[in-house]
């Protein structure tokens, strides 16, 4: 038995959308509402490291009783236990270039885009909404660090938060400009979830950050998405969105490195 | 040709070290001496432009990110598996590598690099560690540089690693209550990850974690110990930081 817990095709609960679809795999699809906090619900699947989550919020995925999360590693996991075409690259020297963006994904990237969404829709909504209950609600969130991100949303307009994540989304971006002007694909010759992790992660940049994406500052990432876009598997995971405007659909991501 | 560029067996640096030790793949060793700010040096800004440790080079691949490195390493090489072949174990075992990476691993570096590393810096010449700070190509490092070498954690940086710390112990010890390694009961990756940042725990932070409130780690660690490539890999440190390995000694083992 398959499952994947998701919200709307964004960010995190992109990812295993789209690899699922290119896998041709069948699956329940299990949509929950992160903003009404049902993945913190007595019935939604939890193990050690899911509540510790890495990336403090995103998708679950249940196969044969295990329960997988953390995008990048779900991506590996799909990749790896599913049949259908594989979304490995063929050599060990593009499989390290898939880990590595997919490490730098997660540290950098996806830590800084999350930011960047959060401060301009899912702070000013959730502000907009602010009473006790709520804030009671989010008082009981654990871990602390899980918490934290909540409540900062909660509390402050995030300024300083967005001027430090469009500092660190330069590097990630002028590697991936990079490596798009090398190979057609981000680990090179073969079609990879290093890319399926990317797309995802820098597909909302256009709109958060339009001065660092952009067809003339970064002419490879742009036509890398709309090269994305034109695949099937990504088209029919962006059909799963049910209110239509799953680029506003952010909650926290990974954290910032506390320090070097 | 394979030529690896290290500090000593200890986090990242010790990461391929201890990984090349396993599988019994032989190579070129380059030591950089951290503390010297080697690794900044032109000579080898031209093998990794980052200024970062380590760099492994294999023919025209330089590999400069140590987790991704040591499963390249059990890929391109021959030698026992040291991944697991279930992709259920294969996930938790990368799980346990980030959780090392990104949360356990800054936040006890964070008290070390501020009990070791700045006060071993500090002893060289203000004008010349100033400089040799603004050498270094990545911000961020330059900021950890700065912080490290001058004492500017803040007491609450510093209070909020301490308190990770002891929720990464806790995390651990449970893990190990229920498995012998990290997956199951077999040695693997996530093992030499976590032996890397986990080796000086018993001595740097006693009261947390010990015979007494931490035996599944404690027996963790021993066992990783005793393995050769451990013993062998930890035998070329050249520090004291390093040799707070002893502690991890059987008391009967001599």
């Amino acid at each position: 038995m398959l499952a994947l817990y998701h919200w709307e095709p964004n960010l995190y609960f992109l990812k295993p959308l789209i690899a699922l679809a290119e896998k041709g795999a069948q699956f329940e699809s299990h949509y929950f509402d992160p903003l009404q906090f049902e993945q913190f619900a007595a019935e939604f699947p939890a193990n050690a490291e899911s509540q510790l989550q890495l990336e403090f919020e995103g998708p679950v995925l249940v196969h044969d009783g295990a329960i997988i999360s953390s995008s990048f590693f779900m991506l590996e996991y799909i990749a790896e236990a599913l049949p259908g075409p594989s979304l490995l690259p063929r050599d060990a020297c593009a499989r390290y270039r898939m880990r590595a963006f997919g490490q730098s994904g997660a540290l950098l990237l996806g830590a800084a885009v999350a930011t960047l969404g959060c401060a301009r829709y899912l702070g000013p909504a959730l502000r907009g909404r602010a009473n006790g209950a709520l804030q009671s609600r989010i008082a009981a969130i654990e871990p602390t660090e899980r918490r934290a991100r909540w409540q900062s949303l909660l509390e402050d307009s995030q300024e300083t938060s967005v001027a430090a994540a469009l500092g660190r989304l330069k590097r990630p971006l002028e590697r991936i400009e990079a490596a798009l002007s090398a190979s057609p694909w981000l680990a090179g010759v073969d079609y990879s979830i290093a890319d399926i992790d990317a797309f995802a992660l820098l597909s909302p940049l256009p709109t958060l950050a339009p001065e660092l994406v952009n067809a003339t500052v970064t002419p490879n990432i742009t036509a890398f998405l709309m090269r994305m876009h034109g695949r099937p598997a990504v088209r029919a995971a962006l059909a799963r969105s049910r209110t239509g405007r799953p680029a506003e659909a952010f909650i926290p991501g990974a954290e910032a490195s506390r320090w070097g | 040709m394979l030529t690896l560029y290290h500090w000593e067996p200890n986090a990242n640096s010790g990461k391929p070290m201890l990984a090349l030790a396993e599988k019994g793949v032989p190579y070129q060793s380059e030591y950089l001496d951290l503390l010297k700010m080697d690794q900044h040096r032109p000579e080898y800004l031209r093998v990794n432009p980052d200024g970062t440790i380590p760099a492994l080079v294999h023919g025209d691949l330089v590999l400069t990110e140590s987790t991704p490195m040591m499963e390249y390493i059990d890929e391109a090489f021959d030698g026992p598996p040291l991944r697991p072949s279930d992709p259920r174990e294969r996930w938790r075992m990368r799980w346990w590598m980030r959780f090392f990476d990104s949360y356990f691993g800054p936040s006890l570096s964070m008290i070390g690099w501020s009990v070791f590393v700045g006060p071993a810096a500090r002893e060289r010449d203000p004008a010349e560690l100033r400089a040799a700070i603004e050498r270094i190509p990545l911000e961020s490092r330059r900021v950890a540089w700065r912080k490290a070498v001058f004492n500017e954690f803040s007491e609450e940086e510093l209070t909020e690693s301490r308190r990770r710390v002891r929720f990464a112990i806790a995390a651990l010890e449970r893990h190990l209550s229920q498995h012998r390694f990290i997956c199951g009961d077999a040695y693997s990756l996530g093992d030499t990850s976590g032996f890397n940042i986990a080796y000086g725990l018993p001595l740097m932070q006693p009261e947390h974690c010990g015979d007494e409130v931490t035996p599944h780690i404690m027996e963790w660690l021993r066992t990783i110990y005793e393995r050769p490539a451990t013993r062998a890999t930890w035998s070329k440190g050249r520090t004291q930081m390093v040799q707070r390995v002893a502690l991890l000694e059987r008391p009967n083992s001599h």
